[in-house]
């Protein structure tokens, strides 16, 4: 097996990438707040830091500096998107994806669905 | 221009001919084979039998010469020259079609002199040929658009200066399902040699010579025929086209979706052409073992019925009586309250003749585990001796294309040039090339061949299923078809055919269906479930006033008017689904289109019903049904293949016993072409269909 070397995106380690990681979290809770604040949406704080929790492990498994590093920017990106009021409410609920019905699993509720 | 196998036939229908064969030999063994000669097409040896022709040659090795008249299955013609090649050492260049090879013939296929050839031909063709592609319907599937694309001069000579136009013919009139355009003709005969050799019907030819040549029927005259339809897709250009399809699409903007027909008995194979989830038109798909590459028109034609009379929403009946349209649900349960509160023995179900073998499995274990053995088809077929029990006694166990090698054909009690069309054509095939001789016992009809007409009394034979003396018949026949096997030399072959009338008949009895209602209507069912049975074997009056029916199919027929629930399920175009053919052979129909408004696939109908009763059946998706299938009988999901029948002896031995005497006259339901068009519920609503009954019927008072 050979490696390759690549130009780092902005971390040059793993050890790195964790610290701007780190800064990306507290930067995105401490604005919560202010979010539920601005936005009006039918949501408390705890739950608001529970989905923030919830992207930061859904990427836990990652080990590769360059997509952690573009991971960040796209985080950074979307509170940037916060902050100035670029987002509308809809963007910022839409996290919990409210409108998706679950799908029928049910032979007869399939059936009576038409597939 | 009398060719050759036309001669034989006109020869063959001598009144000599119709005398019993008494010197002739059971199976005549096959001649040893001639030994195989040399030749060569673009310096490719190839080896093929003597009397093979260049074209057959060329295209072993896999070189297609353009053809317009030349056709496989039909008489060579010769006539439009576009197969014209370069023989080595021949003065002018051959026609490929209708040349024999000789020893070491050496042919180009692709040399100057050939090229030069076909674009002399293409010109001849184009100068009186109409440049009217964009309107024309045979416009991106026309022959003479590919050749004249790839054969043709890349530059047109054609210079109308004195705008004297060109060869302007005028259209015919031969019926409601073939348009003619015919002054797009270019004269390849192979409409006229269709109809004289294939379809038997003598009406085509030709009159005039050269410039002044025109195919027609000689007097405005419908194309009287049940096969009529093959003819448009003869036709190498746009002269026959069909005529409910006209100006409908062009090729390119369509799908196409292979498919199986249900119309009859025989399984045609087909090709559902679809745009915007609307079937458009079908055509035949080739299956030498079943229809050639032809296809009936009642199955090429009805499918516009598809799209009439369909039930489209779950219907029940109100307080007045009458159907109003609901829920699902409220169908649903309705139709299960009824079905878990009727008493066992009083439960009926009855399958119709489109049902497939997913829904029939369906509907039987649901009856079953509701307590009820009365699970029944529309069809009669006698039950005593062997019955149902062994398959041989309900099939056409010779297969459909042995027909062709038959030396003796005898059919008691069926009119099969309506009842099957494409056996019939084999029948035909067989008598006109070899000389097979047919016999008919049974009302006379025109079967489109000479046969000896034994009589119409049952008696003649002592020997056909069909009413009460039914089991007697069968008995008798089984008795003369095991006689007549024991003194075969061929011991592989099989005497006894029995040519079921419809889709679904041979699948139920697969399944176990009681064939016929007679018994369980007689014993006055409170709930009876009609499985698309709507040729009118059940109806309100035979029924207690107080009985409840269920009806699930896709057209409002007969069936759905006399319902208290109506369950809408899906046509044949519409659902994934096994059929099994009069020989046995199961086969499968595609998804083309989708089933309209809120009708459903019909397993899933009885699946979904089986749950709300709380006699749940034990499969949820497509291939779990097919398990279910293959658990009573593994020949239900072997798509394409046939398997052998036998114990014949021992079906005949059961029924000894039966054999009583029998009078009474045999009769066929289906006498005229005018029967043929609408027997189920799709050609019923089908208003081609209706055009062609009007049409046959118009015919019919014209003095020719």
């Amino acid at each position: 097996m050979s490696s390759r070397s690549v130009r780092p995106m902005m971390s040059s380690d793993l050890c790195e990438a964790r610290r701007r990681a780190l800064g990306l979290y507290r930067a995105i809770y401490r604005y919560i707040p202010y979010v539920i604040k601005y936005y009006d949406i039918p949501k408390n704080i705890d739950q608001c830091r529970w989905m923030l929790r919830s992207y930061f492990y859904k990427h836990a498994y990652i080990t590769d500096v360059r997509v952690i590093d573009m991971l960040i920017i796209k985080g950074y990106i979307e509170l940037k998107e916060l902050t100035h009021q670029w987002q509308s409410k809809h963007h910022v609920i839409r996290h919990w994806n409210p409108s998706i019905e679950p799908k029928c699993t049910s032979f007869i509720a399939k059936f009576i669905e038409g597939n | 221009m009398l060719r050759q196998p036309l001669c034989r036939a006109l020869a063959l229908s001598s009144p000599a001919r119709a005398v019993p064969l008494a010197s002739r030999s059971y199976s005549n063994p096959v001649p040893a084979e001639p030994e195989k000669v040399e030749v060569f097409i673009n310096d490719k040896p190839v080896y093929v039998a003597p009397g093979t022709t260049v074209l057959q040659a060329a295209a072993q090795v896999g070189v297609e010469i353009p053809r317009f008249c030349y056709h496989e299955r039909l008489a060579v013609a010769g006539n439009c020259r576009m197969c014209l090649v370069e023989v080595e050492r021949s003065p002018k260049p051959v026609a490929a079609c209708a040349m024999p090879v000789m020893k070491g013939m050496r042919v180009k296929t692709d040399s100057d002199l050939t090229r030069k050839a076909r674009e002399g031909v293409m010109e001849f063709l184009l100068v009186n040929h109409p440049l009217d592609c964009p309107i024309c319907d045979q416009g991106g599937e026309c022959d003479l658009q590919d050749q004249s694309m790839a054969f043709g001069s890349d530059r047109s000579r054609f210079t109308d200066v004195h705008f004297s136009g060109k060869r302007a013919v005028e259209d015919k009139d031969i019926g409601p399902l073939i348009k003619t355009i015919m002054t797009r003709c270019i004269h390849c005969t192979r409409c006229i040699r269709f109809a004289s050799e294939v379809a038997g019907v003598d009406d085509f030819g030709t009159t005039g010579r050269g410039t002044d040549m025109q195919v027609g029927t000689y007097v405005e005259k419908m194309l009287l025929s049940e096969l009529s339809g093959n003819v448009i897709d003869l036709c190498p250009v746009g002269a026959l086209t069909s005529k409910p399809y006209s100006f409908a699409a062009r090729p390119w903007e369509t799908r196409r979706i292979d498919s199986v027909d249900v119309l009859d008995p025989l399984g045609s194979n087909i090709v559902v052409t679809t745009r915007t989830n609307e079937v458009l038109r079908i055509l035949p798909r080739t299956n030498e073992e079943i229809n050639e590459e032809w296809l009936s028109d009642k199955s090429r034609f009805a499918c516009d019925g598809l799209k009439r009379q369909r039930l489209v929403t779950p219907m029940m009946t109100d307080s007045r009586g009458n159907l109003m349209p609901v829920d699902w649900e409220d169908a649903i349960v309705a139709a299960a309250r009824a079905l878990r509160d009727c008493p066992p023995n009083k439960l009926l179900a009855v399958a119709g003749d489109m049902a497939d073998a997913e829904s029939l499995v369906a509907l039987k274990d649901l009856v079953n585990r509701l307590g009820s053995e009365n699970t029944c088809t529309e069809q009669y077929f006698p039950l005593d001796g062997a019955g149902i029990d062994l398959r041989s006694s309900y099939l056409c166990n010779t297969k459909i294309a042995n027909v062709e090698d038959a030396d003796f054909v005898l059919l008691i009690g069926t009119n099969v040039r309506f009842e099957a069309p494409l056996l019939n054509a084999r029948i035909r095939k067989a008598y006109v090339h070899k000389d097979t001789d047919v016999a008919l016992i049974g009302p006379k009809v025109d079967l489109t061949y000479d046969y000896m007409h034994v009589g119409d009394s049952a008696s003649v034979v002592k020997i056909s299923p069909r009413g009460p003396e039914g089991s007697a018949l069968l008995a008798y026949t089984q008795e003369l078809a095991c006689k007549l096997q024991d003194k075969l030399q061929d011991k592989e072959w099989k005497v006894l055919n029995v040519l079921q009338r419809t889709a679904s008949q041979v699948a139920a009895l697969d399944l176990g269906y009681q064939p016929g209602v007679g018994k369980a209507l007689q014993d006055g069912p409170k709930v009876v479930y009609l499985l698309g049975a709507d040729s009118g074997v059940v109806s309100r009056d035979q029924l207690p006033k107080d009985a409840f029916v269920i009806y699930q199919g896709h057209h409002g027929d007969a069936g759905a008017a006399m319902a208290d629930v109506v369950l809408p399920g899906a046509a044949y175009t519409e659902k994934r689904a096994t059929f099994v053919n009069a020989e046995g052979r199961a086969q499968q129909t595609l998804v083309a289109v989708a089933p309209p408004g809120m009708a459903r696939e019909d397993w899933k109908i009885i699946r979904a019903l089986s749950e709300v009763i709380g006699e749940r059946l034990p499969y949820d998706n497509l291939d779990e049904v097919r398990d279910r299938l293959s658990e009573i009988s593994p020949a239900l999901v072997a798509y394409g293949d046939v398997q052998e029948n036998n114990y014949f002896a021992q079906a005949r031995a059961l029924a000894q016993s039966l054999q009583k005497p029998v009078s009474g006259k045999l009769d066929v339901q289906l006498k005229h072409l005018e029967d043929f068009f609408m027997t189920d519920t799709i050609s019923r609503a089908s208003p081609t269909m209706a055009k062609c009954i009007q049409a046959v019927l118009k015919q019919k008072d014209s003095p020719y």
